[in-house]
């Protein structure tokens, strides 16, 4: 099925990039570099020079923190999404959210894309989707309460649970009026999961894939890949982008990446060996 | 008409970005001359008559495409092919024109190519008909038995030739020309 997100579609063979730009002082990865608005802006002018298609604001750090209201939320995203559409009309915009409130302003805003991270915790948030006309990513999170770390989770089977609380969430949204073309499920690497969950979704991946829904994965510099490797932030990208190619091998269709250059080439590598896509230029021994 | 066996100019070996765009271009504009022939009769070896006939397919020249009679045999009399064809030769200079190039460099690759070149261009029909085969071997020219066949065939001919020069360039280290010949008489 093509993949619409909200003024943008995309063919079904499209791998996306989807970069994440942060408003906020405290995010794992970045620290607050983009905390900054001129910043932030620079960080979006970047990643699209760089190829990304998406770019995914979020005002909220996932980790537990000082609390932020709705209103401190919006005021860290919406003036911005405005001024990333009006700097960038053709970007797709996701902003990662998981209040319906934020949801409704920031579409007004001009985003194509609610990021809900934490799993349908706010039930109106689809209907804030559906009236703009925005795509929604349907996540697992077994439930946890947003900005909440898993402690003793334990699943049955993690993929089953995943493929069984995104695919409710997608039919919800559908629902609710949402385009069935414009819901992406996504697992949720680290959301109410250990290292060993968020292994297996990721070695079962192809599971979510066969559902028939486009696949979003979000690997990016995250603790299973710290755990795995016993290496801290700042030193996962190999490790990311080992899970991104086995990923992109499964067909997970958008990457929600720190690093889109890297992942760019991890994808396209990843497509042109398995036949998907050709070479970029091929000339040795054929001159 | 001549052109070069480039394998990069196979729709399976396609990238994304063309290499040989160029070459491409020439390659079909040149062959697209030969749309109202009655047949073509390629010279070429077995990877170059593949090439051929995926840029004639290209070119949208839709006549009976034939392999010579005398392409393994460049002695054979080339009278043997049916009247009236137009000839496609496939066959290239050195690969060996730098030390980037498929066979590396051999310095005597660019005199040789000098002098094929010019024949090609004066339709020095005994040049061609004489090529030094085992320095032609040695400097991996591409298909030098063509370059034979067509020296026979410019031999032969009862008018005056005129020769035009569509591409002649060496963006990989190796000779490519694509060359028309027509018999003015």
């Amino acid at each position: 099925m093509t993949l619409k997100l909200g003024r943008r579609e995309f063919d079904d063979d499209a791998m996306l990039m989807m970069a994440i730009v942060n408003r906020t002082p405290d995010s794992f990865f970045d620290k607050g570099a983009t905390w900054a608005e001129d910043k932030a802006l620079a960080r979006v002018a970047q990643v699209v020079a760089d190829g990304a298609e998406i770019v995914d604001i979020g005002g909220i750090k996932a980790a537990p923190g000082v609390e932020i209201d709705a209103a401190e939320e919006k005021a860290r995203v919406v003036d911005f999404v405005a001024q990333v559409r009006a700097e960038h009309p053709d970007l797709v915009i996701s902003v990662d959210t998981w209040r319906a409130e934020v949801g409704r302003a920031v579409c007004e805003a001009g985003a194509d894309v609610l990021n809900d991270a934490w799993g349908g915790a706010d039930p109106e948030l689809v209907d804030a989707a559906a009236e703009a006309g925005a795509a929604v990513i349907c996540t697992h999170t077994g439930g946890a309460t947003p900005r909440t770390r898993p402690f003793r989770v334990e699943y049955d089977d993690v993929v089953a649970s995943a493929i069984a609380d995104t695919m409710a969430y997608a039919d919800r949204a559908v629902a609710a009026g949402v385009d069935p073309r414009s819901v992406v499920i996504d697992p949720a690497h680290d959301f109410g999961k250990n290292t060993f969950h968020s292994l297996e979704v990721t070695r079962r991946i192809g599971e979510m894939v066969d559902t028939g829904r486009p696949v979003l994965v979000s690997l990016s510099n995250k603790d299973f890949v710290g755990e795995s490797l016993d290496l801290p932030v700042g030193e996962r990208l190999v490790g990311t982008l080992a899970a991104t190619a086995l990923c992109a091998a499964a067909g997970a269709r958008i990457y929600r990446v720190h690093q889109v250059v890297e992942t760019r080439q991890t994808v396209d590598m990843v497509n042109t060996v398995l036949g998907r896509r050709r070479p970029a230029r091929a000339i040795r021994g054929l001159q | 008409m001549l052109v070069p066996g480039v394998l990069a100019l196979l729709p399976e070996y396609a990238g994304i970005a063309d290499p040989v765009a160029e070459l491409r271009a020439a390659c079909v504009a040149a062959l697209g001359s030969l749309a109202g022939a009655g047949s073509v009769v390629l010279v070429a070896d077995a990877q170059g008559e593949r090439v051929a006939r995926s840029l004639l397919g290209a070119a949208g020249v839709a006549a009976d495409v034939v392999p010579a009679s005398n392409a393994a045999d460049p002695a054979s009399d080339p009278a043997a092919d049916p009247e009236g064809a137009a000839y496609v030769v496939v066959a290239n200079g050195s690969a060996r024109r730098g030390e980037k190039a498929p066979g590396h460099l051999d310095e005597r690759a660019r005199g040789f190519d000098e002098a094929l070149g010019r024949a090609l261009r004066q339709v020095d029909a005994e040049h061609l008909t004489r090529l030094d085969r085992e320095l032609a071997d040695q400097l991996l020219v591409g298909n030098p038995d063509g370059f034979v066949t067509l020296g026979r065939l410019l031999g032969g001919g009862q008018g005056a030739w005129r020769a035009e020069v569509d591409f002649a360039a060496d963006p990989f280290g190796v000779q490519y020309w694509v060359m028309r010949w027509t018999c003015e008489s």
